[in-house]
């Protein structure tokens, strides 16, 4: 009784929200005081409430121990209370209620809140209410479009619910925030607005609502850490208005919480939900449900980003300063995303703040980011976001991960290094390096036009790049008075993105809604490793001058253009075509002159899709869909059907599922180099070498949801078919010095045999991946976190490899993840423990020679089954603890934020490698991150 | 209800754990061959284990007292062991033209067999010329230059390899280090190769060698960069439960004298 009590009077409470923050800021801005104040503070407090008639709620008991002696002259209210709260280390903090709470610690909110509500309750005060109708209602079942804002920057707040009262009419903001609803029953309506991280509003509609486009705009809540972080925005989830399946959404806002390893990662906190995998330190990209990264397709702000990741794959190449919010679809995704296998990750960037400039950044041991966003004059804003790396410690351990048995030995004492293990002169090992000069950069910036409210224009850039550059100079030793020289290795690295959007959103009428953009993407990858210099030996001064280059090249113009249109209450149709051109040029080239690979491919889609939401009923939520898609090299139609359904059960449990068909047409292939990390580079879907990837899938899962507990299951399988894999064969240094596995083959092996050949093979075959994800999640309150547990399987099966299924490389059986966070006033403090099966591997047995006909020997590893074997199991425990800096008037300006990886030092194994020297075989076992503090300050004008 | 699930949780899990594990416990115990079918020249077969990753030595410990089995269609012979490991058939006649030649024995109660066509034989084989300087030390676009043209007939597309073994006793130390003065290079299935002057890094005698080859050979001289266990992919090779080479081919040869 007493809790519907409590419930009504929170709704009666609730509806004075729309004018009442507002209208309390005013009164602290425009009322003067002029009056000399020597009290305790609970009397100033009361004072003033009487005096302007503003609702103050505090701890009587805290503010009486408090004194104020001051005179102020003519001064705005709001510096008054900031003075005395000031004074005393106290805050304010203004609810969208309009009510003005003194907090001694954030976490007073909600108990001053509950106090102060039945207080009221006791006293049968009656609220300032929703005001009444300001006319009789004039427009009946009329449809009603809008825009959800965040009040104090002006971004647009997709995902946002609006319901509208008394009826079960309701919808979600779509990604660009806007919204619509049909039938609306008058123009009197009451439409409540949430978001996650926001306060909860009601607004009162009027005659001129009718003619569309209205904005709601919502205030954030003082402690967005009593909500979840990442939420998985299924069905029925946080959102009973969610109608995707397979999908989870990220704020990048409250992305501080968690632990990190230097920077505020967007793609590496996705993993650490269920069916992404977690266990792959050195890519950012990400491991869906048995997928690999480049069978995720990764847009920006509407264009594809190719290289999603820095420094090895360490970090993002988003920075999430710029970024707004991320989805990741796991699979079943809607018709309106394709080219892509797997999975879809849309990242938006920010508009940047409509109402104030602001300027913001973070430091870390890592790198420095700044941002700044401003209006620009009434209806444009601007934002730019730069993030570069310095050599840190922190930087130098990271790099040092990747490089320590790859390249710091100048001649090869383990693996045939830069300096070529292969040829003659490499085999000592010297080790002569300089520390690497290298670093990584990237910048966004975007610029948004609107001109009218039924139109906006928006340009965003994205330009990011590492540059990794381990050239230097050797010398060599003197074995004998006679001989000697200096080498110049260059090792020149350099790999990134350009992408740049022009994107058009239009509100042509009511019911329709449209998106157009223009875009162009372009993926670069260069390496330049050879050697010059001159050798002396027996008095013989010999030049030397090897080496490689390797360009990639790929570039991808496009336009697509999305539309929504409303065709009844319960009926949408979503639809669109796109185009895009994308040309590849791929060329390997050894000692200036001899090409080995050199292609130039390029090819085009065209296509379209649609789609219908239907709800038949309050129960049934159904999504059938259908793209089709010509690829000009293949010159053929593909087709692609899509189905999602969500069924409501019970208020709490909600069944759900999706299958489609999905082809891939680019492919990202990996060239493996030992001795300077794998090259990635991509490469279009052929008629013949390179098959068009096609997939099946099959999504079934259930959640149960109350308002504080989720539990959720899902479970997929994935049929894969026209996969590829690359491998490079090469003839030439096969001679004495390293044998086949002597990795420097290309330039030091190019000195010793001759004539290097590559062969490049593509291997195609088939595959599967099946699994079940199971989620419980807390999701309000001091403690929330998951648990989470994906029990999977990805096997695939290549011609070149036999008959039967193999585990693929990223085949994971179990997988458990724990996030837990725990919020104490300004500290918020999180545990995150990952454990999972060990990666599949393929061990050696063996090795034996082969003498050939030259008479020289090459040697051979035997091989165990492909993938047979496994590396030990997966486990780390990562924590971190943050303190929030708050303004007096508790705004958030910043935060400091300590973080260790991997707390309790445990090596997990990246994999093994093995060389052959001297007929025998070195085993060593490169091993991922130890224990890595890190210490990021954060900060923000406004 | 939570019982369902668990019941239906513990079903699905069932389900997935028990996919078995192909069994191949005896990589390790493969034997290595090596045999190479010349024409003209008796059978010799080489018989190896393999070798521990420690072990320095350049071969395995070899193979005794197997029954190897050579047959050529028609007609099978017995090898004879004339050293530990080492399996011969003296009869040069043998080997013939266009013959499929297949050799079989057991080891650890496993078949091994192998098989290899006898290619037949090049005609035409010819250089450009066979006398010239060598170039050391000159820059790259020099050194990748063409120094000699070999070119054959081969109007079937068979397989060839070029193999340069030198003839002089002593190396004259041109070149820095210690390239090797035999090298092979892979010209496939082409009819001529264009051999640079970058490999030629010693003045003397060399012996050109065209031999024809079945994809076999050449697949074995095309090695596998890859050296991670992320990687790793089987050796090349044709011998069934063993690995190494069984492989019939022709020879042709040219004498060449470069100078410095």
């Amino acid at each position: 009784m007493d809790r519907k009590l409590r419930y009504t009077f929170l709704f009666i409470l609730l509806s004075g929200v729309a004018y009442g923050q507002q209208s309390t800021r005013e009164k602290l801005k425009k009322i003067r005081v002029d009056h000399f104040f020597t009290c305790t503070l609970d009397q100033l407090m009361d004072t003033l409430a009487a005096a302007y008639d503003i609702p103050i709620v505090f701890e009587r008991d805290s503010l009486m121990q408090m004194d104020i002696t001051e005179h102020f002259f003519d001064e705005p209210l709001g510096k008054v209370l900031k003075f005395a709260c000031k004074a005393n280390g106290l805050q304010y903090w203004i609810e969208n209620d309009g009510t003005l709470y003194i907090l001694q610690n954030p976490d007073d909110l909600p108990r001053l809140k509950k106090r102060y509500e039945l207080n009221q309750t006791a006293r049968s005060f009656k609220p300032v209410i929703l005001p009444p109708p300001a006319d009789p209602p004039k427009h009946f079942m009329f449809a009603l479009t809008g825009h959800v804002t965040d009040q104090k920057t002006g971004e647009s707040l997709p995902g946002a619910s609006v319901r509208i009262r008394g009826t079960d009419l309701s919808a979600l903001t779509n990604t660009s925030g806007n919204f619509t609803i049909l039938n609306i029953p008058s123009d009197t309506s009451v439409v409540d607005v949430s978001f996650i991280g926001y306060q909860p509003d009601i607004f009162r509609l009027d005659s001129n609502s009718v003619k569309g486009n209205i904005s709601f705009s919502l205030y954030p809540s003082l402690n967005s850490l009593s909500q979840v972080v990442i939420t998985g925005r299924k069905k029925g989830v946080l959102n009973t208005d969610s109608k995707k399946v397979s999908v989870i959404q990220l704020t990048p806002a409250l992305l501080d919480k968690l632990p990190n390893i230097g920077e505020k990662d967007i793609m590496r906190s996705f993993q650490l939900m269920p069916g992404v995998a977690a266990t792959n330190e050195s890519s950012s990209g990400i491991y869906v449900r048995g997928g690999t990264p480049d069978q995720n397709l990764v847009t920006f702000d509407g264009f594809t980003i190719y290289q999603v990741d820095h420094l090895y794959g360490f970090f993002s190449a988003f920075n999430s300063n710029a970024v707004r919010d991320v989805e990741l679809y796991k699979g079943g995704f809607s018709s309106k995303y394709g080219g892509r296998l797997s999975s879809v990750t849309e990242v938006r960037g920010k508009d940047g703040n409509k109402k104030e400039a602001n300027i913001g950044g973070d430091i870390s041991l890592l790198s420095t980011n700044v941002y700044a966003e401003t209006p620009v004059g009434s209806n444009a804003s601007a934002l730019i976001a730069i993030r570069r790396s310095y050599q840190g410690p922190l930087y130098n351990k990271l790099f040092g991960q990747f490089n320590s048995s790859a390249a710091n030995t100048g001649g090869g004492a383990i693996r045939g290094g830069p300096g070529g293990g292969g040829g003659g002169f490499g085999g000592g090992g010297f080790n002569n390096q300089t520390t690497p000069s290298s670093y990584f950069y990237d910048l966004n910036t975007k610029f948004t036009y609107a001109p009218s409210t039924k139109n906006t224009f928006s340009w965003s850039l994205y330009t990011g790049a590492d540059r990794l550059d381990n050239s230097r100079e050797m010398t060599l030793p003197s074995f004998l008075t006679s001989s000697g020289g200096t080498l110049n290795i260059a090792d020149d690295t350099h790999y990134g993105n350009l992408g740049t959007s022009v994107k058009w959103n239009t509100t042509p009428s009511q019911k329709l809604f449209g998106s157009t953009v223009l875009s162009y993407s372009s993926f670069f990858s260069d390496r330049d490793r050879g050697t010059t210099g001159t050798i002396t030996d027996s008095a013989t001064t010999t030049t030397i001058n090897n080496g490689i280059l390797e360009n990639n090249r790929l570039k991808d113009a496009g336009i697509k253009s999305d539309w929504e249109w409303n065709a009844a209450s319960k009926l949408k149709l979503l639809f669109g075509g796109f185009n895009s051109n994308v040309k590849i040029d791929y060329t390997y080239t050894q000692n200036d002159t001899t090409t080995l690979i050199n292609q130039h491919n390029s090819g085009s889609t065209t296509g379209a899709y649609t789609e219908l939401e239907y709800e038949p009923n309050g129960r049934w939520h159904i999504q059938p869909g259908f793209r089709t898609t010509y690829f000009s090299p293949t010159n053929k139609l593909y087709y692609e059907p899509r189905l999602s359904a969500i069924y409501h059960l019970t208020d709490h449990i909600n069944l759900k599922g999706a299958t489609g068909r999905f082809y891939q047409f680019t492919d990202r292939v990996i060239r493996e180099d030992v001795a300077g990390g794998d090259r990635n580079f991509w490469v279009l879907a052929n008629n013949s070498n390179i098959p068009v990837g096609v997939s099946d899938h099959f999504i079934f899962g259930t959640s149960y949801e109350t308002d504080k507990l989720l539990f959720d299951v899902e479970g997929y399988y994935k049929r894969l078919n026209g996969l590829t894999e690359y491998s490079i064969r090469q003839l030439g240094g096969g001679a004495t010095g390293g044998g086949p596995m002597g990795g420097g083959a290309p330039m030091g092996g190019g000195g010793a045999a001759a004539t290097t050949t590559i062969t490049e093979n593509f291997y195609n075959g088939s595959g599967y991946a099946k699994g079940i994800e199971f989620l419980l999640q807390k999701k309000t309150g001091i403690y929330t976190g998951w648990l989470s547990y994906t029990l999977a399987e990805a096997k695939n099966k290549f011609d070149a490899y036999g008959s039967s299924y193999f585990s693929a490389a990223q085949d994971i059986r179990h997988e458990f993840k724990s996030v837990n966070m725990y919020h104490l006033q300004r500290w918020s403090f999180a545990a995150t423990f990952i454990f999972s099966t060990g990666h599949p591997y393929t061990a050696p047995a063996g090795v034996y020679n082969i003498n050939t006909l030259d008479g020289n020997k090459i040697s051979y590893l035997s091989v165990s089954e492909k993938n047979g074997e496994r590396l030990p199991a997966y486990h780390r425990l990562d924590l971190s603890a943050t303190y929030d800096l708050l303004k007096t008037d508790a705004t958030k300006i910043g935060s400091i934020s300590f973080s260790l990886f991997n707390v309790y030092n445990h090596r997990n194994t990246w994999y093994n490698e093995y060389y052959i020297r001297g007929n025998q075989v070195v085993t060593t076992t490169v091993k991922y991150l130890g224990l890595t503090p890190n210490i990021t300050l954060s900060l923000k004008l406004k | 209800m939570v019982k369902r699930i668990l019941y239906s949780l513990f079903f699905i899990s069932t389900i997935l754990s028990s996919c078995k594990k192909d069994g191949t416990t005896t990589v390790a115990e493969r034997p290595v061959v090596i045999s190479y079918l010349l024409i003209g020249h008796p059978v010799k077969v080489n018989v190896y284990e393999q070798k521990a990753f420690s072990d320095t030595a350049a071969y395995g410990p070899r193979i005794g007292g197997l029954a190897l089995a050579l047959s050529d269609g028609t007609q099978t012979v017995q090898l004879t062991e004339t050293t530990t490991g080492n399996y011969t058939y003296v009869d040069s006649t043998f080997l013939q033209t266009g013959k499929t030649y297949t050799l079989q024995f057991t080891y650890k109660n496993t078949v091994i067999t192998a098989s290899s066509l006898m290619p037949a034989f090049t005609s035409g084989y010819a250089a450009s010329r066979t006398k010239f300087a060598i170039r050391v030390g000159v820059t790259p676009a020099e050194s990748d230059s063409t120094a000699v043209r070999f070119s054959w007939n081969n109007p079937d597309s068979l397989y060839h390899v070029l193999v340069f073994k030198y003839d002089e006793a002593n190396t004259y130390a041109n070149g820095s280090g210690n390239f090797p003065s035999n090298f092979t290079v892979n010209a496939k299935m082409a009819d001529y190769y264009d051999v640079p002057y970058r490999p030629f890094r010693y003045a003397g005698g060399y012996s050109a060698i065209l031999y024809t080859v079945n994809k076999e050979y050449s697949d074995i001289l095309t090695t596998n960069t890859n050296t991670n266990s992320q990687q790793l992919n089987n050796p090349p090779g044709n011998i069934t439960n063993g690995y190494g080479i069984f492989a019939a081919m022709q020879a042709d040869t040219i004498r060449m004298s470069l100078t410095n």
